[in-house]
C-alpha cells in the first residue's frame, strides 16, 4: 500500500519535472524569439528612414557621440571614415603603424572607422540632412566621391593651397576635380596589368621588342599579342595567355575596361557599334590562344608560377604573390593598345573632406601626411595599393615591390593612355559585370554573332544606369 | 489549485509537452521558409514577381541549364554510388583479416568537407597536376589532358561526377553497412542449411532485409543531391551551372537576395517532391 503511493507520488513528481523541464525550455526559446523579434523590429524601424535595409544603422550612434563626449579642450579627435583598408589586417596596419606617427607628430588623435560604401552614403547623407557633421575626412573611390560631389556634400580642398614637395599625375589630377571644386587629393591607386613570364620573349614576333612591351611603346598593341601569342604555340604547343575568366574572377573588368575602350574609345556607350563587333571578333581569335583553363580560373598568380600560363592579365593585387616569390622570372607590363588607344582602368582612392566637417584644418593636415611619398611607399609595402604621387616607386628597394610598381608606372606613363574608371553603380553593380561576362559567354564561347546579342545586352545595361542614375564613367563622356 | 488541475488535463499536458519541439520548428525551419518567401516575392510592401522574370526569361540567367545539369548528376551519381556501395556490403559481408582496415578506407572520405574534396580533385586533373604528370611520365600521353574549362565541360562533367562518387559513396556504404549488420545470422544459416545459392541469399535475404536503410541511403542522398554546390564550383565553376550555385553567385556577385531566395525555394521544393515520391514507392513496395 505505500509502497505503492510512494511509487505513484514518484511518477507525479517525475512528471512535474518534465513539464518543469518544458516550461524552462519553452522560457529560453520565447526570450530568443524575442531577442531575434526585437532586432528584426529594430532593422524595419531604421529600414525605410535610411533607405538600406538598415545595413549600418548600428555602428551610427554609439562611434559618433563617444568621442566628442570625452574630448577634453584644446585635444582633437578627428574621424576619418574610410571604405578601403576595411579588412581587419588592414585595420590592424592603419590604427597601429599608419596614424600613431601622425599623432605623435601634430598630437591630433585620429578615429579610423573602415565601413561599406553603402554605409558612408546612408551616414554622410544622415549627417548632411540634420546639418549634425561628425566625420572629418572620407576615403572613398573615385565613384562614390563624384556622386558626394555632385550633391554638394563635399568641400572645395582649394581654398586649402597646395601640397608642397609633391606632385601627382595629371590623369589623377584631372579627376580630382569635380563640378568645379577640387573634391579630393588623390591618395591610392590600383590597377590590373599583364604579367609575362620572361621565358616568353624568346618567341616575339618580328618588329616587337622586349623593350616595346615593357615600356608599352607604340608598337605593343592587341594585334601584336596575339601574333606573340601564335608564336609561342606554334614554338611550344602550349596555349601561353590565361584570364581570370572564373566566376569570382575579375575578367569582366578586362572586357569593360582594356578591349572596349582599346577598340571603341568608351566602356558603355559603344557597347554594340560596329568596332566593338571587330572587337570581339578579335577577342574570338585571341581566344584560340588562352589556356581552356581560364573559365575555371579565379586568380592568375597560381597559373603563372606552375608555368600553365606565360602571359597573364589580372589585378595588381591578385598577381602579386607570383611576383613575391619569383621576382626574377616575371615582369609586369602596360596593357597593349587598340585602334582607340591604351585603355586601362585605375581604381583611384581619394580622400575628402565633408562639409562643415569639424576640425578640418587637421583633417588637411592628416590629408599632408598620408600623401607623402615615404608614408605612400608604406602602404604599397603593407597592403599592396600603389602610389598616387609621381616618383615613389623610383625609390623603392630592389625586389618584387619594384617591379609591380614600375610596371604600374609604365602603364600610367604611356601617352596614349586611355583611364577607364569602375562605374559606381552600387548593387547594380553585379548586373554591370555579368552582361560583360554575358557577352563573352554568348559570343566568344557560345559562337552567337555579335550582332544579335549585343543590342539587347546594351538596353539592359543602359537601364542599370537609368535606374541608378549614375553617369558613365570616364572615358565614355 | 487550478494550475494543478489543469496540469493534470491530459491534452494541456501534451500541448506543454510538444511546446519545446513547435517552438523550436517554428524559430528554426518555419521561419526561414516564410522569410525566404518573403524576401524573394516581397518588393517595397507588395508582392512582385521580379526575382520570377529574372529566373525565367532574363539574358543573364543560367537557371534552366542549372536546373538540367543537377539533375544530370543526380541521376548518373545516385545510381552509381548506390551500386558501388552494395557491392561494398556484400563483398564486407564475411569476416576476414583487413576487413576493418577496408571499411576505414572506404569511409574516410566522410571526413572530408566537400570544398576539400573538390580542391583535392581539382589539383589532381589540373594541367600541370598530378595525373597528368603521371600519363606524361610513363609515355601514355604526349600533352596533358586539360579537364577544365568552358570548352572542355563534358570532360569537366566527367571530373564532377568521379569526384561525387568518391567523396558520397561513403555515406551511403555507411548506411547499408549499418542496416546490413542488423540482419539476423540465423536467417543466412538456415538458408544455406537449404542450399541456397549467391544469387538467391541476395535475391531473397539481402536486398529486402535492407530496404529501410535502402530507403533512408537514398533520400538522403537525392536531397543532398539538389544541394550540390562545393565540388562543381571548384572544378568547373560556372561552366556547369548548379541551382545551388547559381544561389550563391546572386548573392555574392549579384547581390540580389530575392534571386538567390528563389532558388531556394526551388531546391527545397525539389527535395521535398522527391523525398515524398521516395516514400511514396518505397512504402508501396514494402508493402506488398
Amino acid at each position: 500500500m505505500s509502497s505503492r503511493r510512494s511509487l505513484r507520488r514518484g511518477e507525479a513528481t517525475s512528471r512535474y519535472l518534465l513539464v518543469g523541464a518544458a516550461i524552462v525550455v519553452v522560457i529560453i526559446l520565447l526570450a530568443l524569439g524575442y531577442y531575434f523579434y526585437s532586432q528584426g523590429a529594430a532593422e524595419t524601424t531604421t529600414g525605410p528612414l535610411t533607405g538600406e535595409a538598415g545595413e549600418g544603422a548600428e555602428t551610427t550612434p554609439e562611434t559618433t557621440t563617444s568621442p566628442a563626449a570625452t574630448e577634453t579642450p584644446g585635444e582633437v579627435t578627428l574621424i576619418w571614415a574610410s571604405t578601403q583598408l576595411v579588412p581587419p589586417t588592414e585595420q590592424q596596419f592603419v590604427k597601429e603603424e599608419l596614424l600613431p606617427p601622425f599623432t605623435q607628430e601634430t598630437g591630433i588623435k585620429v578615429e579610423f572607422i573602415g565601413m561599406s560604401y553603402g554605409d558612408l552614403n546612408v551616414r554622410l547623407q544622415s549627417e548632411m540632412e540634420s546639418g549634425k557633421v561628425t566625420i572629418s575626412l572620407i576615403a572613398d573611390l573615385h565613384g562614390g566621391l563624384d556622386l558626394y560631389a555632385s550633391k554638394g556634400w563635399l568641400e572645395d580642398l582649394s581654398k586649402f593651397g597646395a601640397l608642397e614637395g609633391r606632385e601627382f599625375p595629371q590623369v589623377l589630377e584631372d579627376y580630382s576635380r569635380l563640378y568645379g571644386i577640387k573634391a579630393y587629393v588623390p591618395w591610392l591607386t590600383a590597377t590590373y596589368v599583364f604579367v609575362v613570364n620572361k621565358e616568353a620573349f624568346k618567341y616575339l614576333p618580328p618588329g616587337l621588342s622586349e623593350e616595346d612591351v615593357i615600356t608599352g611603346s607604340e608598337k605593343w598593341t592587341y594585334d601584336a599579342l596575339l601574333e606573340w601569342a601564335k608564336n609561342i604555340e606554334a614554338a611550344t604547343g602550349q596555349k601561353p595567355l590565361g584570364f581570370p575568366a572564373g566566376p569570382k574572377g575579375l575578367f569582366h573588368r578586362f572586357l569593360h575596361g582594356y578591349l572596349y575602350p582599346s577598340f571603341t574609345g568608351a566602356q558603355v556607350k559603344n557597347f554594340d557599334s560596329p568596332e566593338a563587333v571587330q572587337m570581339w571578333s578579335y577577342l574570338k581569335e585571341l581566344w584560340n590562344y588562352v589556356h581552356p583553363q581560364s573559365t575555371v580560373y579565379e586568380a592568375m598568380a597560381a597559373p603563372l608560377l606552375n608555368g600553365e600560363v606565360l602571359i597573364a592579365w589580372d589585378h595588381t593585387a591578385r598577381i602579386k604573390d607570383a611576383i613575391v616569390q619569383k621576382p626574377d622570372e616575371f615582369v609586369v607590363v602596360p596593357a597593349p593598345a587598340g585602334p582607340k588607344g591604351r585603355g586601362y582602368i585605375l581604381v583611384i582612392v581619394g580622400l575628402a573632406i565633408p562639409k562643415n566637417a569639424p576640425h578640418q584644418d587637421a583633417a588637411w593636415k592628416l590629408i599632408e601626411y598620408l600623401t607623402r611619398p615615404e608614408v605612400q611607399s608604406l602602404i604599397l609595402e603593407k597592403v599592396g595599393f600603389f602610389p598616387a604621387v609621381s616618383g615613389v616607386s623610383e625609390k623603392l628597394p630592389e625586389g618584387p615591390l619594384k617591379v609591380l610598381a614600375q610596371g604600374v608606372g609604365n602603364q600610367l606613363n604611356t601617352p596614349d593612355s586611355l583611364v577607364a574608371l569602375i562605374p559606381s553603380l552600387g548593387e547594380k553593380g553585379g548586373d554591370f559585370r555579368n552582361t560583360y561576362r554575358e557577352a563573352f559567354k554568348a559570343i566568344v564561347l557560345e559562337g552567337k554573332d555579335p550582332q544579335q546579342v549585343l543590342p539587347e545586352l546594351k538596353q539592359y545595361l543602359l537601364s542599370l544606369f537609368q535606374a541608378t542614375g549614375a553617369s558613365l564613367p570616364p572615358p565614355d563622356e | 489549485m487550478p494550475l494543478s488541475s489543469l496540469l493534470q488535463d491530459n491534452r494541456v499536458k501534451a500541448w506543454l509537452l510538444l511546446s519545446p519541439t513547435i517552438l523550436y520548428l517554428a524559430v528554426f525551419i518555419a521561419y526561414p521558409i516564410i522569410d525566404s518567401f518573403r524576401i524573394a516575392f516581397v518588393k517595397n510592401g507588395s508582392i512582385s514577381f521580379e526575382a520570377v522574370d529574372f529566373l525565367l526569361y532574363s539574358p543573364l540567367s543560367e537557371f534552366w541549364s542549372a536546373l538540367k545539369y543537377t539533375f544530370l548528376l543526380a541521376i548518373l551519381v545516385i545510381p552509381t554510388e548506390t551500386l558501388l556501395a552494395l557491392t561494398a556490403v556484400i563483398l564486407l559481408f564475411k569476416r576476414f583479416r583487413g576487413r576493418d582496415a577496408v571499411i576505414y578506407v572506404l569511409v574516410m572520405p566522410l571526413a572530408l568537407s566537400d570544398l576539400a574534396a573538390g580542391l583535392i580533385w581539382y589539383s589532381m586533373l589540373t594541367g600541370k597536376g598530378f595525373l597528368n604528370k603521371l600519363l606524361l611520365n610513363m609515355g601514355l600521353i604526349s600533352d596533358p589532358i586539360i579537364f577544365f574549362g568552358y570548352e572542355n565541360r563534358w570532360l569537366t562533367f566527367l571530373a564532377v561526377y568521379l569526384a561525387e562518387v568518391w567523396r558520397s559513396t561513403a555515406i551511403v556504404f555507411v548506411i547499408l553497412f549499418a542496416g546490413a549488420q542488423l540482419i539476423n545470422k540465423e536467417v543466412f544459416e538456415a538458408a544455406e542449411v537449404f542450399g541456397a545459392s549467391f544469387y538467391v541469399k541476395l535475391r531473397h535475404i539481402l536486398i529486402p532485409m535492407i530496404k529501410p536503410s535502402l530507403q533512408a541511403a537514398l533520400l538522403i542522398r537525392t536531397l543532398f543531391a539538389f544541394q550540390v554546390f562545393a565540388v562543381v564550383w571548384i572544378l568547373a565553376g560556372r561552366d556547369i551551372p548548379v541551382l545551388a550555385g547559381e544561389a550563391y553567385y546572386s548573392i555574392v556577385e549579384l547581390h540580389k537576395y530575392d534571386v538567390a531566395a528563389l532558388y531556394a525555394i526551388v531546391i527545397a521544393l525539389l527535395s521535398a517532391s522527391i523525398g515524398v515520391v521516395y516514400i511514396r514507392v518505397f512504402r508501396e513496395t514494402l508493402l506488398r
